[in-house]
């Protein structure tokens, strides 16, 4: 199976696609309504990737040029390359975070990936629905990946 | 003379005349304005904004004065006897925006600590870090479920043209039954048991259930104390030894951020209508800082923790240094959400914004 590269368009709709062939696990986990940018620090400067969620689903996945771009109510999670690259081959080493790669265990101190937001509950959609952004991202184990340089 | 009450006996006049062919029927178009109404699932289902549209999207400023459980938008007879019981007839009591969003959001992401917790994966752990894990368990078993009293407190003085915020408020009653049931289960299942209660908690409980009106229990509990959980569940799922306890963490942390969402749009809603109530807000935000501050502070709060965060008792002075920086961001969030809902609270915080540990220490 070919490798996607992360971060790009086609690795976010890879996730989408895996997030449209499990919807029965999404119901599950409840309706989703948020917009998260991922934010992903590389040498050249950030590399900017906006999903949006609605209902079960990924409505959208765009590539933006600033974070102004980004839909008005949006959350941030922002990390480096190599800490989004540990995160997602953890998760494909072991089909899904170990207790140290959860994405609320990477945020919760800040460091390594930090949440952020124009405004506090923007920062809370993040903590509404966290189960669902874990699963979206534990897609992962499921999309062979490769890293930018 | 009839063995029969009056009105049994009129009952039963009702029952020959329908007998005889002889229906009222008047009820079929006792609401034109309300027929014909339809609506429409979005990508989620049919949510309450779905259906609450045209004739039905009004939402009166002063609850009816009939004082019934009549549904909002029907046709209500004059004879409709009122209840008695609502106190709190002003939306701008009890309404936030976000009400119905919430409600619908709730009810589909509602989980169950019998069968959505993998408690298949308990295993043993190290003595030390059982007893913290339980002594936590203790304190959340404790302290939670004030959020379902509190709203219970209210739910039956809300008037009915509300039933937004009323169903939003009987979804929370649920989280936090299941929030207390799922602590305790965790207390009692690993081969530990409850431990200490907290005196520093019950000094803030009671704050939140004495609260002298709806909105400033609301400002003191969906705010700051829910607030200040949500980081503590956060912190349980980044301290949790195994993954039963990150999955429950996890769980209860959405339940939570649901209940602070409300808790902000209703403040704002409030204090954009009534301004001057700015200082009884901040009045019972002073109570409620002063007992926080005591209760972070209390051995059965802050230690078990710290053994967490140092991989156990051994290293729980490292742990107390790691987890230093909870307390910031737990202050730091509750400003900007009372920022959001137009509170400028810093000038008056009552409470240092860091604890500076290290400091203290030497």
């Amino acid at each position: 199976m070919a490798e996607t590269i992360f971060p790009s368009t086609e690795w976010f709709e890879a996730l989408a696609r895996r997030m449209e062939d499990d919807e029965a696990a999404y119901r599950a986990l409840g309706s989703t309504d948020c917009t998260m940018v991922v934010r992903v620090d590389v040498p050249d400067g950030p590399d900017l990737y906006e999903v949006v969620f609605e209902g079960f689903r990924a409505r959208s996945v765009r590539r933006l040029a600033r974070i102004e771009d980004a839909a008005p109510e949006h959350f941030v999670l922002t990390a480096s390359l190599d800490t989004w690259r540990e995160m997602i081959d953890n998760i494909r080493a072991h089909a899904g975070p170990d207790l140290e790669h959860t994405l609320n265990y990477l945020t919760f101190p800040d460091y390594p990936m930090r949440v952020t937001g124009p405004d506090q509950l923007e920062v809370d959609a993040f903590y509404r629905y966290n189960q669902t952004l874990q699963r979206f991202f534990t897609g992962a184990a499921a999309v062979p990946t490769a890293f930018a340089a | 003379m009839s063995k029969y009450t009056a009105s049994v006996e009129t009952g039963l006049d009702r029952m020959r005349e329908m007998a005889r062919g002889n229906y009222d029927l008047r009820w079929m178009n006792a609401n034109p304005e309300g027929w014909g109404h339809t609506a429409t699932p979005g990508p989620a289902g049919l949510r309450l904004r779905d259906v609450e549209t045209g004739y039905y999207a009004h939402v009166p400023e002063h609850g009816s004065p009939h004082g019934s459980m009549a549904p909002r938008g029907c046709q209500v007879p004059a004879d409709t006897p009122g209840l008695g019981m609502y106190t709190l007839n002003e939306m701008s009591e009890v309404w936030a925006e976000n009400a119905a969003l919430l409600y619908d959001e709730a009810v589909v992401r509602q989980w169950n600590s019998v069968t959505d917790v993998p408690w298949d994966k308990l295993r043993e752990l190290p003595d030390d870090i059982e007893r913290a894990v339980c002594q936590m368990c203790t304190g959340l078993t404790e302290v939670e479920f004030v959020a379902g009293d509190m709203p219970a407190k209210w739910l039956c003085r809300i008037n009915h043209d509300f039933h937004e915020v009323k169903l939003f408020l009987a979804s929370q009653i649920m989280d936090e039954a299941r929030h207390l049931d799922v602590f305790r289960k965790r207390a009692l299942a690993n081969g530990g048991g409850l431990l200490m209660a907290s005196p520093g908690q019950e000094r803030l409980l009671a704050a939140i259930l004495e609260a002298p009106d709806y909105t400033t229990a609301s400002a003191l509990m969906h705010i700051f104390g829910e607030g200040f959980v949500l980081t503590l569940f956060r912190q349980g799922e980044f301290l949790a030894p195994t993954e039963v306890e990150k999955e429950i963490f996890r769980l209860c942390m959405q339940d939570e951020a649901r209940h602070v969402a409300y808790g902000v749009k209703h403040l704002k809603y409030f204090l954009e209508r009534h301004p001057e109530r700015a200082e009884q807000v901040h009045a019972i935000l002073d109570l409620g800082e002063q007992a926080i501050f005591t209760l972070t502070l209390e051995p059965q709060t802050s230690e078990p923790r710290a053994i967490l965060a140092g991989g156990g008792l051994a290293n729980i002075e490292m742990g107390m240094a790691r987890m230093a920086f909870i307390y910031e961001k737990q202050v730091g969030e509750y400003l900007r959400r009372l920022q959001i809902a137009g509170l400028d609270r810093e000038p008056r915080l009552t409470i240092p914004k860091q604890i500076p540990f290290e400091e203290l220490a030497a």
